[in-house]
């Protein structure tokens, strides 16, 4: 028998139809069905007025894009599953043409605005000569089919055409990084709202060439721009030169963790492992609770902690805004630092509950010491939630035993779930707790706007994208959101404001369950 | 009957590799220039080409040069190719290759720094220039970056249905605007026709759904002569599944760079066939030797055979056929590691509308260039040598459409004529009974993949004859769009390209039905051993409406057949 899946379809012919409404179709099931081919199976079973574009079927062409369950993909290289219902809509801000066709125009004229062709001043001489390595940075950002799917899904495009969307800052890093090209593309990036990036890793996910858009593109173009002289936004500029006065991003402004706990060691009897625990600027400045939150939840599953009492930030404000030299050296400091704990204690792993923190120690600060000495930093990083799901093993957790009776939903940070594919193990972690009912955001991994230096310098539109995602967050009807990421924390916290709505960090939770259920 | 009139001084029709180049040249002429693209810009099928760009610049191979490149190109065509055109492409591949680069192709690199060269199949020498395995793309995008500098005025998903003849020279185009379903009238002082191919009229084949031959049909009814129309070639090496994407191109690059063909016993079989040059002989022979193996049996389970790269360092693998890898990845195949099963697919016409050295064709004022035309490569096309078609003949056509239009004035326009057409187009969406361009298109796809293949005999080339005529009396009249609607309406937009199919087709079948012997993609199996082959077939519609095919004595310049 033929397995079927039912597809609903976005249809609107704005010469008939008032609004747009969805039609479901069932759609036979073939192994390596894509959803193009659904498509196509719709279009020739049922309605040969459908419209969608398409033309090679393989990826390489980019008519095909649509939203697949709310997020952009290409058509013709993106599996349907079987039995999971799929729903087709078109491109979000283009408008629609007909069905999942949509007017492209603003792309088109965006494109051309930025003189998207390699400028030269004189004529070239042939043959030219151009060297592999000069070339391989934009070979790579040059795969591009201009598919436009990752402008659908972009929250600052989202809230304003003021930014072009990372395909057409991703054509300018490429005109940038073309030895040929004689035109002032850093002063063009300037003028195309570069900085409004969150450096959130949507685009990066959804393009059908994984091209890394945030680092190959917007941190380029930020790095550039930042040797070229333009002074960074007053809130960005602070947190870089906190880092480098005192090498905490922040203020201090209460006691600090480090400067409070009474010893870097935290050891239990029967030890199962050891770990040393990256505190990151906020937890150790901000958020000493949820810092001593993870030294216990560690200890409760017989995990020694190590936290050295001198500590360095990741930089990752620096690195998100351009400035490679405060960048780099931190990533220097910190590599030094937990390289002289691994050998005085004799351990491998460094936990950390910070996504912005973890995801620029394995992304950033990795591939920079592996290129410089030859070899990465010797010791692995992991993620809270990450570390005990995957390491400790869900099976060996000590189950969590106090009741924390509520509605609770995830927001998922952008430099956890794309920065570090920490995607499944938060959850997995609430769902363990006593009476928590989890509610799942269909929109959970959409950025929060807190992130790439745009709560810092660009508040306004900061503050637009954290409103459209408290909507989606509001929309769950839980009562507690919960999420890994300070700074993420700080900006639901603001947005919340107004609402009843309770915020908090999973290691929080986690230790207050713990507690609960001791008594 | 409502249709707007657009007026230009050069129209390019099509906006591929050909079409794209042909539109930054005429601009260069201080004229009005409009590029009519029946998809996206930068959608064409030219971004689909894989392996790359033929041009002996001895970047690798110091001792290649524009005679061998002919010498291969000549032999390669089996000798049937109008060798006036065959020297301009490879005189003049350099500088176009160059062009690309001026205009921001990255090409990849020799240690020197110079455009690297790879080995294709009966080449000589390492020839073709690449940008690791998606060269098309690479192109595509330069040519679309080249659009947005220069003052060409893109219609995209526009489509052309019909070319306006007044007094035996060019006048323009009908055209339906597909977004809007609006009917256009592009008036224009000189055309060029860059539409590409008609992959699409087989049931397998490599091609984008755009390519249909539109370009074929329309130049047919205007009064173009047609060449060449047998001459399809078969790429050896198409995906056998998952069934959707079967027929997807595996590119030559593959072979190239050391891919190793066997069948079901593990045996290396090419070197039963071409054991001289193995797995990169001519794509006709290796097409040939792939179908014999699965004909007797020797074929792998879903009816290809195996092309395996496991034995090549993953790094070359990475780094030179990486869209491959991904292609495969999507399939569930590691090609690094496992075999990718593949059998042919209908590819590339060599044959299409006439030209002269100067892309003219025959009719005044209509120019063309790239894969709808014919002659450049007889009777089978060398892997390599289409993208540089593209850029040699769409550059030429360009120049010589601007120098056409140059100080001429609009020619009037038969309006009765335009009135009929696009009462022609209409009549589809308003039909009350017919035949659904789905179910005809289908029964057309699979005459020609079951009739006119790889192995061609007299009796079924006498039943697609006898079948296409029948469709193109009886169905084609009688095509009815389910949803009378014009904006966006893929049913009607197959129903329009379905004239252009079966008219392609036709050509393709009576042309292959009057050759009686073997001759490059054209493989008899009941062949006539007299019938050497050394001519080409020429078609024109005759004043009395009817298909007219005469065969010509070769065009010959400096090699003659053995």
């Amino acid at each position: 028998m033929t397995m079927t899946f039912k597809t609903s379809v976005f249809r609107y012919n704005p010469d008939n139809d008032d609004e747009p409404y969805f039609q479901e179709f069932d759609v036979e099931y073939e192994p390596g069905m894509t959803v193009l081919d659904a498509l196509l199976f719709i279009q020739d079973k049922y309605d040969s007025s459908l419209a969608f574009r398409w033309e090679c079927r393989g990826g390489q062409c980019g008519s095909c894009a649509v939203r697949v369950n709310k997020t952009a993909r290409i058509a013709c290289r993106t599996k349907v599953e079987p039995g999971a219902k799929l729903v087709l809509e078109p491109l979000e801000k283009m408008p629609v043409i007909k069905d999942l066709v949509t007017d492209i125009s603003q792309v088109t004229y965006r494109l051309r605005r930025i003189r998207p062709y390699v400028a030269r001043d004189k004529p070239a001489q042939h043959p030219e000569i151009i060297h592999s390595e000069q070339i391989e940075k934009l070979r790579e950002i040059r795969k591009c089919i201009e598919c436009s799917a990752c402008l659908s899904n972009c929250p600052i495009v989202h809230e304003t055409w003021d930014y072009p969307g990372p395909m057409i800052i991703r054509q300018i890093a490429r005109l940038e990084l073309d030895p040929r090209d004689v035109e002032d593309r850093v002063a063009m990036a300037m003028n195309e709202m570069v900085y409004t990036c969150t450096t959130c890793k949507m685009c990066e996910d959804i393009c059908p060439k994984s091209i890394k858009i945030p680092a190959l593109a917007v941190e380029l173009l930020r790095a550039k721009a930042v040797e070229a002289g333009y002074p960074l936004a007053e809130g960005q500029q602070g947190f870089i030169d906190e880092i480098n006065a005192t090498g905490r991003s922040v203020p201090e402004k209460d006691k600090s963790l480090l400067s409070e706990l009474p010893s870097e060691e935290f050891l239990v009897e029967k030890p199962r492992g050891r770990v040393a625990f990256f505190t990151g600027c906020l937890i150790d400045y901000r958020m000493q609770n949820t810092g001593r939150a993870l030294i216990e939840v560690l200890n409760r599953n017989n995990i020694d902690v190590i936290v050295p009492k001198e500590q360095w930030c990741c930089a990752s404000p620096a690195f998100r805004t351009g400035d490679l030299n405060t960048a780099h050296a931190a990533v220097e400091r910190v590599t030094e630092i937990f390289e002289r704990i691994m050998e005085k204690y004799n351990l491998d792993t460094v936990v950390v509950a910070c996504a912005g923190c973890g995801k620029t120690l394995r992304e950033d600060h990795r591939p920079l010491i592996e290129e410089k000495r030859g070899e990465p930093p010797k010791f692995k990083v992991y993620d809270l939630a990450e570390y005990l799901m995957d390491v400790i093993g869900k099976e060996n957790i000590i189950p969590p035993k106090g009741r924390i009776d509520l509605k609770v939903t995830y927001h998922e940070p952008c430099h956890l779930g794309r920065g570090q594919g920490v995607v499944d193990q938060p959850v997995e972690l609430l769902k363990m707790i006593p009476g928590v009912k989890y509610i799942d955001d269909p929109m959970k991994n959409r950025c929060c706007g807190a992130g790439g230096g745009v709560r810092a310098g660009q508040r306004v539109l900061s503050q637009k994208i954290a409103n459209t995602k408290k909507e989606y967050i509001l929309a769950t009807g839980a009562d507690m959101v919960t999420t890994e990421c300070p700074f993420c924390t700080i900006q639901i916290n603001d947005m919340m404001k107004e609402e009843n709505m309770k915020v908090r960090y999973i290691p929080d939770l986690l230790a207050e369950s713990y507690k609960k259920g001791d008594k | 009957m409502d249709y707007k009139t657009i007026m230009c001084d050069v129209l390019v029709v099509g906006a591929g590799g050909a079409g794209c180049r042909a539109a930054i040249e005429a601009a260069e002429h201080n004229l009005d220039v409009i590029m009519l693209s029946k998809e996206l810009l930068g959608k064409a099928h030219t971004a689909m080409a894989e392996g790359g760009y033929n041009v002996s610049l001895g970047n690798v191979d110091p001792d290649d040069n524009p005679e061998t490149h002919f010498k291969d190109t000549i032999v390669g065509g089996n000798y049937l190719n109008h060798q006036k055109l065959a020297e301009v492409l490879v005189n003049q591949a350099a500088q176009r290759i160059f062009d690309l680069e001026d205009m921001g192709a990255v090409f990849d690199r020799t240690p020197e720094g110079k455009i690297a060269q790879r080995p294709f199949g009966k080449q000589t020498w390492r020839r073709t220039a690449y940008a690791s395995d998606r060269t098309g793309s690479e192109i595509m995008v330069t040519l679309t970056e080249g659009i947005r500098k220069t003052s060409v005025r893109v219609f995209d998903e526009v489509f052309a249905t019909k070319l306006l003849v007044t007094d035996g020279t060019i006048s323009g185009v009908c055209a339906v605007d597909l977004k809007y379903g609006d009917f256009l009238v592009f008036r224009a002082k000189s055309v060029v026709m860059a539409t590409g191919g008609a992959g699409r009229i087989f049931k397998v084949t490599s091609n984008a759904q755009l390519d249909v031959g539109d370009g074929y049909g329309m130049a047919y009814e205007a009064g173009c002569e047609m060449i060449d129309m047998e001459m399809v070639q078969f790429h050896p090496t198409g995906m056998v599944k998952p069934e959707s994407a079967k027929g997807r191109l595996v590119t030559e690059a593959v072979r190239g760079e050391g891919g190793i063909l066997f069948n079901n016993k593990g045996e290396r079989f090419m070197n039963r066939y071409y054991p001289e040059v193995m797995e990169l002989a001519g794509r006709d022979q290796v097409a040939r030797s792939i179908m014999t193996e699965v004909l007797e049996g020797r074929g792998s389970p879903d009816g290809g055979v195996y092309l395996s790269i496991a034995h090549l360092p993953k790094s070359i693998v990475d780094f030179r056929l990486e869209s491959m890898v991904e292609q495969f990845e999507d399939a569930g195949v590691d090609i690094r590691n496992e075999p990718m099963q593949v059998s042919p697919t209908a590819h590339h016409f060599m044959g299409g509308i006439r030209i002269d050295e100067h892309a003219g064709t025959t009719i005044p004022g209509l120019y063309a260039a790239g894969e709808c035309t014919g002659g450049v490569h007889g009777g089978n096309r060398l892997g390599g040598n289409a993208l540089a078609d593209t850029q040699v003949f769409g550059a030429i056509s360009g120049e010589n459409a601007a120098k056409f239009a140059k100080n001429k004035k609009h020619l009037g326009v038969n309006r009765e004529e335009i009135v009929k057409e696009f009462e022609r187009l209409e009549a589809m969406l308003n039909r009350k009974e017919g035949i659904s361009p789905s179910d005809a298109r289908s029964e057309l796809t699979e005459l020609m993949w079951e009739k006119v293949q790889i192995f061609r005999k007299e009796d079924d080339m006498q039943y697609a004859v006898k079948e296409l005529r029948r469709i193109e009396e009886e169905v084609v009249p009688n095509i009815k769009v389910d949803v009378p609607v014009k904006r966006f309406n893929p049913g009607w937009h197959q129903a329009i390209e379905f004239a252009h199919m079966v008219t392609t087709a036709r050509m393709v079948a009576e042309a292959a039905a009057m050759r009686k012997g073997s001759r490059g993609a054209h493989f008899r199996v009941d062949a006539d051993p007299k019938d050497k082959g050394y001519y080409n077939i020429v078609i024109r519609k005759g004043k009395n409406g009817k298909m007219h095919l005469q065969k010509e004595d070769l065009r010959i310049t400096q090699i003659t057949p053995p």
